[in-house]
């Protein structure tokens, strides 16, 4: 089975594509719009230089050769929500091509990504008369087209699942930020592939997939062909179906957008660095500092700041004191860390006069906890002696735990965390209880 | 000219032909495109031409900006509840 | 001579000429340093602005295109917008949705197409300067025919910004007059970087530094299948040129002759997207069945306001931009625009301008025009398309006139962004030519 997807996402800018006007959420129908992205006669597009900005820095995280020089192209079909019955999309020179990305380490192949203009909305009343709101009408949106690599509905969904997370890394969304994301999904189980249309959402993509698929098999086992068809998918009912036969592809008859120009991006291209996606960190940093894949995604997926962290003190100190501190007692203090806002250097530092043996383990772990947590030196101390003569004690009692622990079974601490709950209520975190436990267990193994 | 090809432009670009006129049509376009024909001996060319000057890198800064009034634009057109009024959508 | 006076002289001339299609019929024209009319292609707030189309019939535009807003700001009064062929679809105005213009030197002949109600008004209103706007010719066939001067800018030296879209790589907005000294004074006025159009952001500054034509070229390519009252019109006003001090020499150009078929193509091409938007929705013509479904709401309008010509070229477009024939033609064109341009470039290492008659014949009679097949009526542009699929700028100027009267002119062709030379040139030819105004009679 092949699938392959073409993947609609929106870019976050400010204005619209090819007009100012705001992409905010308007207070009513068509009052973000203007003669430009209404059509009006005597209006011209001109183009919002973040909506390059960020077709770059897709396509570079996809993997893409970024295009030298690119422009824009007009795609004629008529619907009331197309204002000027012309979509400017990009055609044959689209900004990036050829790219890969890895879900899980199987390649995906990425055909092509390039921009275009979002039309606007139509609602239909109960008698299916359109009423058309075109404050949509100029958003910015990339499209990624992808080979036909995916394999199942499932793996389909997973690979969309990384794509939106490594979106909002590349683009600073957020991890909370709202990234709708629409799709066209290609699906073949014989020869012929058929396709559903805008397709909403993780869930419905893998829902409309799935349910193709059965489709086809079914008609393949009865010794039936698959025709190739366009399809609609009704979310309510969570099946496709024909869809009316629309225009050919031959009839959008492309041609170049003359009133924008082209544009030669190459060096807008080399100035851009996009911040790495978690999806490729991951093996990355495991492959590079030799360290288990559980915990360079527990490092990437805290925080790709703490992964970036994690390599400046590898780099610094090497990578067994980056294990030591930075997977250890770093990672567990990180959220606190970052609610409170602060920077990294104080806990270089304190590593720092760690590895050049002015202070000792427990000083260090005291140290880096005052410092990311806030709390004052004594009380940090206090609460770790209180918590590391808890847990000693329990060691004490407990033997067969280092001595697990020693023949490699690393969640034998984990036990540690019950009889310190049991003891303290919640003062202690669990990461921080196994972060200690640990320490003190591989105190008394040395 | 073909007039099953006409018939398929004039439907693309959304104008009705009667018997008489996809006629006549077809008989112009097969005339004009005979009067092209001479293009195919014309040499070719490297560059890219989308306009006779290059006109390259004109860009916005994404500032929002709202320069026209809602209602002043919308003042000649058919709306309903400040949505434009379509045909069906069948 | 008063407001009132000033503006029913308008409307009277405006009944026998049909120059305008709306038009200032009452009202003050308060302290304006000038008078001028625009194309009707051009948008302005105060008008209907229609390019010729009953499709657009109505539509009123919310912004004054950049053109007139600067004419606007310059001190002059917008008195009409000027008749044209729908949409400038046409050599001789006579594909309008409203009123054909009649030409000042004979009524039962032409203005000229597609700026005829802009030449008629620069010929017959006095001291009036007339926005034109060329595709192929728009400008210089009219301003020959009409016998008035006639520039058109560099592509990209005026903001197409309000103006309603032919051929957006074609399209330039110039001007009519039959004051050379009004073009050299407004052009540089209406010039200049327009945020509104990107096209118009990489000009370099228009300076009018009055600089002398040298030498010029004629192209042989262009004196074949000429009328013989035009050749000889033409022969004399080279003969008058070299006794200026200017050097004319004869040339070949052949890549000239492939000129025609690559604009047709990038034009229509181009003109079948842009008018794409006009479907009975948001302006223009709206009054239809809305209990029709969506392609056949689109295609009834598009059916009963799109003119003839209109559909032809609509039709023409889409095939030559269709899967299948994109590569032969409209590929090839974009081709062949830049192997014209080239020729042109070669020709100005040399040259200051190359020179042809401006059309093959004088303006014809409504009569036999209504006989011409599409493709006789699309020949007739063989001169002035050239210059105008390079985007250089071009000049018309009268040089002189047939036996019936009829004005004759003749077209500089000069390189990317120098209008300098053209503006100098008409002001010179002006002061030896005697240009004849037209018997303006009510």
């Amino acid at each position: 089975m092949k699938i392959g997807l073409e993947i609609h996402v929106q870019l976050p800018t400010k204005s619209k594509m090819f007009c100012s006007c705001p992409t905010t959420d308007a207070p009513a129908p068509n009052t973000h719009v203007c003669p430009t992205c209404l059509g009006m006669p005597g209006s011209r597009p001109v183009l919002n230089r973040e909506v390059l900005v960020c077709g770059i820095k897709l396509a570079k995280m996809l993997g893409c050769k970024v295009a030298d020089t690119t422009w824009f192209s007009r795609k004629t079909y008529f619907y009331p929500d197309m204002s000027k019955s012309v979509q400017i999309t990009q055609y044959d020179h689209p900004i990036g091509v050829g790219g890969v990305v890895y879900l899980n380490g199987k390649p995906i192949r990425i055909t092509r990504i390039h921009l275009e203009e979002d039309p606007g909305k139509t609602k239909r009343t109960s008698d299916m008369h359109a009423l058309v709101d075109y404050n949509r009408s100029g958003i910015p949106l990339a499209e990624i087209v992808t080979e036909p690599d995916l394999a199942t509905p499932a793996e389909a969904r997973a690979f969309l699942a990384q794509l939106i997370g490594d979106i909002k890394h590349t683009l600073d969304l957020g991890e909370n930020s709202e990234r709708s994301i629409r799709c066209d999904c290609n699906i073949s189980v014989g020869k012929e592939r058929c396709e559903i249309k805008n397709v909403t959402g993780l869930k419905n993509v893998e829902t409309a997939l799935t349910y193709e698929m059965v489709r086809q098999i079914k008609i393949l086992k009865a010794g039936g062909k698959i025709e190739r068809a366009t399809m609609n998918f009704d979310e309510s009912r969570g099946v496709t179906y024909g869809a009316r036969k629309k225009e050919f592809e031959a009839d959008y008859g492309y041609i170049d957008e003359p009133d924008l120009g082209i544009f030669h991006i190459k060096a807008l291209a080399d100035s851009i660095t996009i911040k790495e996606a978690p999806a490729k960190m991951i093996p990355r940093i495991a492959d590079q500092y030799g360290i288990d894949q559980k915990m360079a995604k527990q490092l990437v997926s805290t925080s790709t700041d703490l992964a970036l962290f994690f390599e400046t003190v590898a780099g610094k100190y090497g990578k067994d004191l980056a294990v030591k501190w930075v997977a250890g007692p770093v990672t567990s203090n990180w959220k606190r860390f970052e609610e409170r806002g602060g920077s990294t250097d104080g806990i270089l530092e304190i590593i720092g006069r760690f590895a050049a043996g002015s202070i000792n383990d427990s000083e260090c772990g005291i140290e880096i906890k005052a410092f990311m947590t806030g709390e004052s030196a004594e009380a940090a101390a206090e609460s770790s002696a209180g918590l590391e003569t808890l847990i000693n004690e329990f060691l004490d009692a407990n033997p067969k735990i280092v001595d697990d622990y020693g023949k490699g079974n690393v969640k034998a601490a984990n036990s540690v965390i019950g009889h310190v709950k049991k003891n303290t209520g919640g003062q202690y975190s669990s990461a921080d209880v196994v972060e200690t436990a640990k320490r003190l267990i591989e105190a008394r193994l040395s | 000219m073909d007039k099953d090809i006409v018939a398929r432009v004039a439907k693309a670009a959304h104008i009705r032909l009667t018997d008489e006129e996809l006629e006549k049509y077809s008989k112009d376009l097969g005339d004009i495109l005979e009067y092209f024909a001479i293009l195919d001996e014309a040499p070719n060319h490297e560059g890219n031409g989308i306009n006779p000057i290059e006109v390259a890198d004109v860009l916005r800064d994404d500032v929002p900006e709202e320069k026209f009034e809602s209602e002043k634009l919308l003042a000649d057109m058919k709306t309903y509840e400040n949505y434009i009024r379509g045909p069906k959508l069948v | 001579m008063s407001d009132a006076d000033t503006l029913s002289k308008l409307s009277k001339l405006n009944e026998k000429y049909q120059m305008f299609n709306d038009f200032c019929r009452d009202g003050e024209l308060g302290d304006a340093k000038f008078l001028f009319s625009a194309k009707d292609n051009l948008t302005s707030e105060e008008y209907e602005t229609c390019a010729g189309s009953r499709i657009l019939g109505g539509y009123r535009p919310i912004f004054d295109a950049t053109s007139i807003a600067k004419l606007k700001a310059a001190g002059g009064k917008l008195v009409g917008k000027t008749n044209m062929d729908e949409f400038g679809f046409g050599t001789f105005s006579a594909n309008s949705g409203f009123g054909i213009p009649r030409n000042p030197f004979d009524l039962s002949r032409s203005c000229g197409g597609s700026s005829g109600g802009s030449a008629c008004a620069a010929a017959v209103l006095d001291d009036h300067i007339s926005l034109g706007v060329s595709t192929g010719g728009s400008i210089c066939c009219p301003a020959s025919f009409c016998g008035t001067y006639g520039i058109v800018p560099s592509y990209g030296r005026v903001s197409r910004y309000g103006l309603i879209d032919y051929g957006n790589s074609l399209d330039k907005i110039g001007i009519l007059s039959v004051d050379p000294k009004q073009m050299t004074k407004y052009l540089p006025i209406i010039a200049g970087k327009d945020k509104e159009d990107p096209t118009s952001c990489v000009q370099p500054e228009l300076k009018i530094t009055h600089k002398k034509m040298k030498s010029v070229a004629v192209p042989r390519e262009a004196v074949e299948g000429i009328a013989k009252d035009v050749l000889e019109a033409f022969n004399k006003a080279l003969e008058d040129l070299k006794s200026m001090g200017i050097d004319v020499e004869y040339v070949d150009m052949p890549e000239l002759k492939y000129a025609m078929p690559a604009y047709y193509i990038l034009a229509t091409s181009e003109a079948s997207t842009n008018l794409a938007r006009y479907v009975g929705m948001r302006y223009g013509q709206q009054e239809g069945d809305l209990t029709l479904g969506f392609d056949d709401y689109f295609t009834s309008f598009r059916t009963e306001y799109f003119g003839d010509e209109a559909k032809r070229r609509i039709l023409l477009g889409t095939y030559t931009r269709m899967e299948g024939f994109r590569d032969r033609y409209y590929a090839k064109a974009l081709q062949v625009r830049l192997v014209v341009i080239d020729a042109y470039k070669k020709m100005f290492q040399q040259h200051d301008a190359v020179l042809t008659p401006t059309m093959p014949f004088v303006s014809p009679k409504f009569d036999d025009i209504s006989r011409m097949t599409p493709v006789e009526s699309y020949k007739a542009d063989f001169l002035t398309v050239p210059a105008n699929l390079a985007g250089t700028p071009h000049l018309n100027c009268p040089c002189g006139y047939n036996a019936d009267g009829m004005p004759i002119g003749m077209q500089f062709v000069s390189d990317h962004w120098n209008e300098d030379v053209l503006l100098t040139m008409a002001e010179e030819w002006d002061k030896q030519f005697e240009v004849r105004k037209a018997e303006v009679s009510l």
